[in-house]
């Protein structure tokens, strides 16, 4: 099963879709958590779901904003995709009948 | 961020491998991190991955199974391959059968050299350099204790030549052909082989030997993944 990291980072490269690579990738996961995201987590655990062959890779295109260097694209495989449903609907499953998914709506 | 400043965090990146340094420097430079950030970025970037590496057992087989054994063995092979040349060169008489020993120790010594360069290039990627201050340790000991009055100092590091220019392919290749390996093998170990079953020196031949036959496995496990 994924770790909570590896889901956030599949997620937030599926919902990029064609533009996910790792600055855009550690972007979205820092806007929508509001955690900070280290570029070694963040490469470290790309490396890790390629090699589970979660995502695949390869180096994209240079941009002048860049200084010239190239960007690496990342795209969530079919398996990843599978990992990362079944990732969240463990956590969905698991969630049932806890208090904040409950009195969700009344706790504000 | 100033140009010292980045030339700060492009000093630090010089520790990533060429592909991932580009592309961390350029995720920095679009998302404009400010220095110290992007330093303790890279840096802690650089620690994963050594700690990542260390959890396997290649970086241990290349630095403390290969490098460092080899060093002494291949610093031995050395001495004695720069004798043998040193006395023909002064004159000694060369005959036949010594002059074919000689050849043989010259060979064996450079397609010896190259073998462990080439494995621990390619095992150890990332831990290349812990693998080399292993290497460099016990020659910069006996290079400092060697004294002879026929052969110089870098008589005892002749090795390092062809190892080093394993590493580097190594590096580039990770493998060679199933055919050039299995060669390769035949010769470390058809001449390695009077070695291999007597007592004196049978540790170093086994050394040897490895590297060699390793290079053929990886090879075979290549042909056999790719039928193409």
């Amino acid at each position: 099963m994924l770790g909570e990291f590896e889901y956030l980072l599949i997620t937030a490269a599926a919902s990029l879709g064609e533009k996910a690579y790792g600055a855009a990738i550690r972007e979205e996961i820092e806007s929508t958590t509001g955690r900070s995201c280290s570029i070694g987590a963040l490469y470290t655990t790309i490396e890790r779901l390629e090699n589970k062959g979660l995502v695949k890779t390869w180096m994209g295109e240079a941009t002048p904003q860049r200084g010239g260097r190239s960007k690496r694209m990342v795209r969530v495989t079919p398996k990843g995709v599978r990992a990362a449903k079944d990732f969240y609907d463990a956590v969905a499953r698991v969630s049932r009948g806890a208090s904040w998914v409950t009195n969700r709506g009344s706790a504000s | 961020m100033s140009t010292t400043q980045w030339s700060l965090v492009e000093a630090a990146a010089l520790l990533l491998e060429p592909e991932e340094r580009e592309v961390v420097l350029g995720d920095m430079a679009e998302a404009g991190e400010r220095t110290w950030r992007a330093v303790f970025g890279v840096l802690g970037l650089i620690v994963r991955r050594q700690v990542t590496a260390w959890r396997e057992w290649r970086p241990w087989l290349a630095a403390f199974g290969l490098a460092m054994p080899g060093s002494f063995f291949l610093m031995g092979a050395s001495i004695s391959v720069s004798a043998g040349v040193a006395a023909w060169l002064y004159g000694a008489a060369l005959t036949p059968t010594k002059g074919l020993d000689l050849v043989c120790e010259v060979v064996l010594l450079v397609a010896w050299s190259w073998t462990s360069g080439f494995v621990v290039g390619s095992i150890s990627r990332r831990t290349l350099w812990v693998s080399a201050a292993v290497c460099a340790s016990p020659c910069l000991l006996c290079l400092s204790e060697f004294r002879s009055q026929t052969l110089s100092r870098p008589c005892l590091v002749t090795f390092l030549v062809p190892a080093i220019i394993g590493v580097i392919m190594g590096l580039r290749m990770r493998r060679i052909s199933f055919p050039a390996a299995v060669a390769l093998a035949v010769i470390v170990t058809s001449f390695l082989l009077p070695t291999l079953t007597s007592r004196p020196g049978w540790m170093s031949a086994w050394a040897a030997v490895w590297p060699a036959w390793y290079l053929v496995a990886t090879a075979r496990k290549a042909t056999t993944a790719e039928p193409s």
